[in-house]
């Protein structure tokens, strides 16, 4: 079939892109960009690259989540500014028993839901039973609780199946926030995740008691949070926050800058120079994240990596020279996996370089030149680019005689990897769910099925485990800060995590915003934050 | 025409079909653990959290259950649910689709007619100065990585001289639109917020920019070396031997035959831009479906990862149709049948 040239449909066409090409061009010769008609002048805006998994409060896991859930989902324990005094937040009192394995809440009759109706103790039981069932990532907060039983409203009593010291500071994640039951089972949630379907209804509402309630998300482009106008306590200062996905700090600070945004999350130290001015504050400031060198004596091709030789490896590396590499000198040496600050770490000597040791540790085990696959996940996180951190430390241990061949890969192909082969060197990074070192020593320490005995394919260390344990059933603050310095050493001197830097955190805010700071539970505390 | 036309829309379904199975095929055989990114590194040796999440995304069935059930769910229209944004595939394209369409519309509206009138221009003025300033043009277009030429932009127009707004489609401060057609530009104005609708435009302008730019290249050096060739064919010389002005000569004439080849070029340019404006979107903080894939694949997201390349293989064999009927309409020896 032939098909005829319509001069009229041709023309149309051309009209219609003639019509688009100059409509573009009269706006664009228009001058600087108009606020919209629903413009909300006093909303709290925040630039961030948004690492949002989930909004349903059993089951989101990330930094951004910990922002997200603080604001909208209240805790039974919050946290002072000191990061380390837990103050009331939904329970105005709480007590335990000797053995650390019961824990008593009472619930402030005044909390609130955004709904107006009473946060009672059916709703926590709900909420960590849920988190509980539904085992999803941050499941493991609730792992060792046993039952929970409500005599009255206000009342909550949670049994452990053992001790557990830190269970106050886990009650202060923000993961383990409350939600309206009856908002949350009407809208699909339970505690089984056969039949569980209230995923979806989290990413558009929510159901908390918190000083905001959640407007709207848009993944990848906004999530916006509106005041709670009912909330119980003293009201958030700002009408609204709108956190704004901003992938990178470049962009971030000319976003602060232009007075786009009043807050920029991730400036890394490069885009921090020279940025004061008058209208914005850059502050630095030590946190609790770290990244650190991983040495998997079980993994494939890592036979040789001997205590002696994983010790060799720790005192061949160039701390200093990390942290001027990888943030420009803004960050600090960790001497264990317990980072700085944490209960256990006063008085640890920050690692030093010893190259004359690291080599005769070496030849101690015969070592004259060792080879080892070096794969890890192409990150940057907190600012360090991993690449240029295993370049730097490849570099350091050539001077000893061990050879890093690099292979920087997505973390997906990481993870597939060091779960079926193991890899013998590789990077990651670790930041607190909250305030107890306890969550290191599950994590770091040669435990039994722990994350880095597993992938590191050690013996398991008794000696930790009992160790550990101890420390749970330990009342006295001061007591359980010895025993987690004796863990600090014991990982040490395991020299399977190896922290390369602790690096600062820049705050960067609008002059005009007050009360920023960081916060080891919460990352940011936005009910803390005002415009002066 | 119609039977052409229904022909090869009977076998758009049969092809999509394919590339998601192959699709399906390659993901699943890629290297890597989708695992990290639904219950995060920390959790991969926690069994119960591991063991709930395979159960709860259909990791725990084989290959082929997982195939029987990811194609009665394809029939379904039921692309399945993210790893990473937990909204369902169709759900998030939907959402991220307009912001795409929108600026790869007037990136190519843009790109498209700033090509020709410098091809033009290039072709009249062989080996010229302005012939030269156009392959400059071109060429810069061409070479300059999106996401330079993006923060360089922004750092000059919107850090620097402030004329422009940031990232973003809208100021941040600002509400999105009712969503009508999810083109900030038309929703706005549908709303009568004028406000907004300017807004919407002057955040266009940088990203279409970048994106239009590497568009102007290709077609500048297209229509020129393609209206060189027309200029040598005897009717433009008949034409000029009858006295027709030379803007007759090269705009009634010469171009309407040049433009034929950039049908096809602007088509799968479209087409791959739908998918593949990726640096521009990461950069401007623009939500579109290009974030979307390069994430899908960081992630091995294999439900969004599928998703994207339906859209982009519709996008590929839709485009191809229209620039097949577009010839036909733009060159009358062209038959369809």
């Amino acid at each position: 079939m032939r098909l005829n040239t319509r001069n009229g449909i041709t023309r149309q066409v051309m009209a219609a892109g003639l019509a688009g090409v100059l409509l573009l061009g009269a706006c664009s010769s228009s001058g600087s960009s108009g606020s919209s008609g629903g413009s909300t002048d006093k909303a709290l805006l925040i630039a961030r690259s948004m690492d949002i998994n989930s909004l349903d409060p059993s089951r989101s896991y990330c930094d951004t989540c910990q922002i997200f859930m603080t604001s909208v989902y209240e805790t039974l324990i919050g946290l002072d500014k000191d990061n380390t005094t837990l103050v009331p937040r939904l329970a105005s009192k709480w007590e335990s028993n000797p053995a650390q394995t019961e824990f008593t809440f009472t619930l402030d009759p005044k909390a609130k839901f955004a709904d107006g109706s009473a946060v009672t103790s059916a709703d926590v039981k709900f909420s960590w039973e849920r988190l509980h069932g539904l085992q999803a990532s941050s499941s493991y907060l609730v792992s060792t609780i046993k039952s929970i039983d409500t005599p009255d409203a206000q009342t909550v009593k949670v049994t452990l199946s053992q001790a557990n010291s830190a269970f106050l500071a886990q009650v202060n994640a923000s993961y383990l926030g409350i939600m309206n039951s009856k908002v949350a089972i009407a809208n699909g949630a339970t505690i089984d995740p056969a039949t569980d379907k209230a995923e979806p209804w989290f990413l558009a509402n929510s159901a908390g008691s918190g000083q905001f309630t959640l407007a709207s998300y848009q993944s990848g482009a906004e999530l916006r949070l509106k005041r709670n106008d009912s909330y119980w306590g003293k009201k958030a200062n700002f009408p609204e926050v709108v956190m704004k996905q901003t992938a990178d700090a470049v962009t971030q600070r000319q976003q602060l800058e232009a007075g786009s945004v009043d807050i920029a999350m991730q400036i890394s130290n490069d885009a921090a120079k020279g940025m004061n001015g008058k209208d914005v504050v850059v502050s630095q400031v030590p946190s609790y994240n770290f990244v650190y060198l991983a040495i998997s004596p079980g993994a494939k091709g890592g036979e040789k990596l001997t205590p002696k030789v994983r010790e060799a490896i720790r005192l061949g590396l160039d701390y200093k020279g990390l942290i001027d590499a990888t943030v420009g000198g803004a960050g600090q040496a960790q001497a264990s996996p317990i980072p700085n600050g944490f209960a256990g770490t006063a008085g640890l000597a920050a690692p030093a370089q010893d190259l004359a040791k690291a080599k005769s540790l070496l030849a101690e085990e015969g070592v004259t030149s060792l080879t080892l696959d070096a794969t890890f996940p192409s990150l940057n996180v907190y600012g360090v680019d991993f690449t240029t951190a295993m370049q730097k430390v490849q570099t350091d241990l050539k001077a000893i005689g061990i050879t890093l061949e690099l292979n920087p890969v997505e973390i997906s192909v990481w993870a597939d990897k060091i779960g079926k082969d193991g890899i013998p060197v590789t990077m990651l990074y670790f930041a607190p769910d909250h305030t107890d070192s306890s969550q290191y020593v599950q994590y770091f320490g040669l435990l039994e099925a722990s994350q880095w005995q597993t992938w590191a394919r050690t013996d398991v260390s008794q000696s930790e485990t009992d160790t550990l344990s101890k420390a749970f059933a330990e009342q006295d603050a001061t007591k359980r800060a010895e025993i987690y310095n004796q863990l600090a050493k014991a990982m040490i001197s395991d020299s399977v995590i190896i922290p390369v830097v602790n690096p600062n955190l820049f705050l960067a805010a609008r002059s005009d915003i007050k009360g920023l700071y960081y916060s080891a539970c919460c990352n940011l505390n936005i009910s803390d934050l005002s415009r002066g | 025409m119609k039977r052409y036309l229904a022909r090869r829309m009977a076998v758009m379904p049969f092809l999509l079909f394919g590339i998601a199975s192959i699709v399906f095929l390659v993901s699943r055989m890629t290297p890597g653990d989708p695992l990290v990114t639904i219950v995060g590194e920390r959790n991969l040796n926690n069994p119960e959290i591991v063991a709930a999440a395979k159960a709860q995304w259909g990791l725990d069935q084989s290959m082929p259950q997982q195939y029987a059930s990811f194609m009665k769910n394809l029939v379904k229209g039921n692309l399945g649910t993210s790893f990473s944004t937990r909204q369902p595939v169709m759900h998030d394209l939907w959402e991220r689709l307009p912001a795409t369409l929108e600026l790869t519309i007037y990136a190519l509206l843009g790109g498209v007619t700033v090509g020709i009138v410098l091809g033009v221009l290039a072709a009249r003025h062989r080996n010229k100065f302005i012939d030269h300033v156009s392959r400059f043009f071109a060429l810069i277009g061409s070479s300059l990585p999106a996401f330079w030429a993006g923060l360089l932009l922004l750092y000059v127009f919107y850090a620097r001289l402030g004329w422009l707004p940031g990232p973003g489609r809208i100021d941040p401060r600002g509400l999105a639109p009712n969503k009508v057609t999810g083109f900030y530009t038309v929703d706005s104005l549908l709303q009568g917020d004028f406000g907004l609708f300017k807004d919407s435009v002057m955040h266009l302008i940088l990203p279409a920019t970048v994106l239009g730019w590497g568009v102007v290249g290709i077609v500048s050096r297209l229509v020129r070396a393609s209206l060189l060739d027309e200029f040598s064919m005897d009717y433009v010389r008949v034409a000029r031997a009858m006295g027709l002005r030379e803007r007759t000569v090269v705009n009634t004439h010469a171009l309407r035959n040049a433009l034929l080849p950039t049908i096809t070029i602007v088509a799968f340019t479209f087409a791959f831009l739908l998918t593949g404006a990726v640096l521009t979107e990461t950069v401007f903080s623009w939500p579109g479906v290009g974030s979307y894939a390069v994430n899908a694949s960081r992630t091995l997201d294999y439900p969004a990862i599928i998703g994207v390349t339906l859209l982009g293989g519709t996008a590929f064999l839709l485009t191809n149709l229209i620039s097949d009927i577009a010839y036909a309409f733009a060159d009358p020896r062209i038959r369809l049948s």
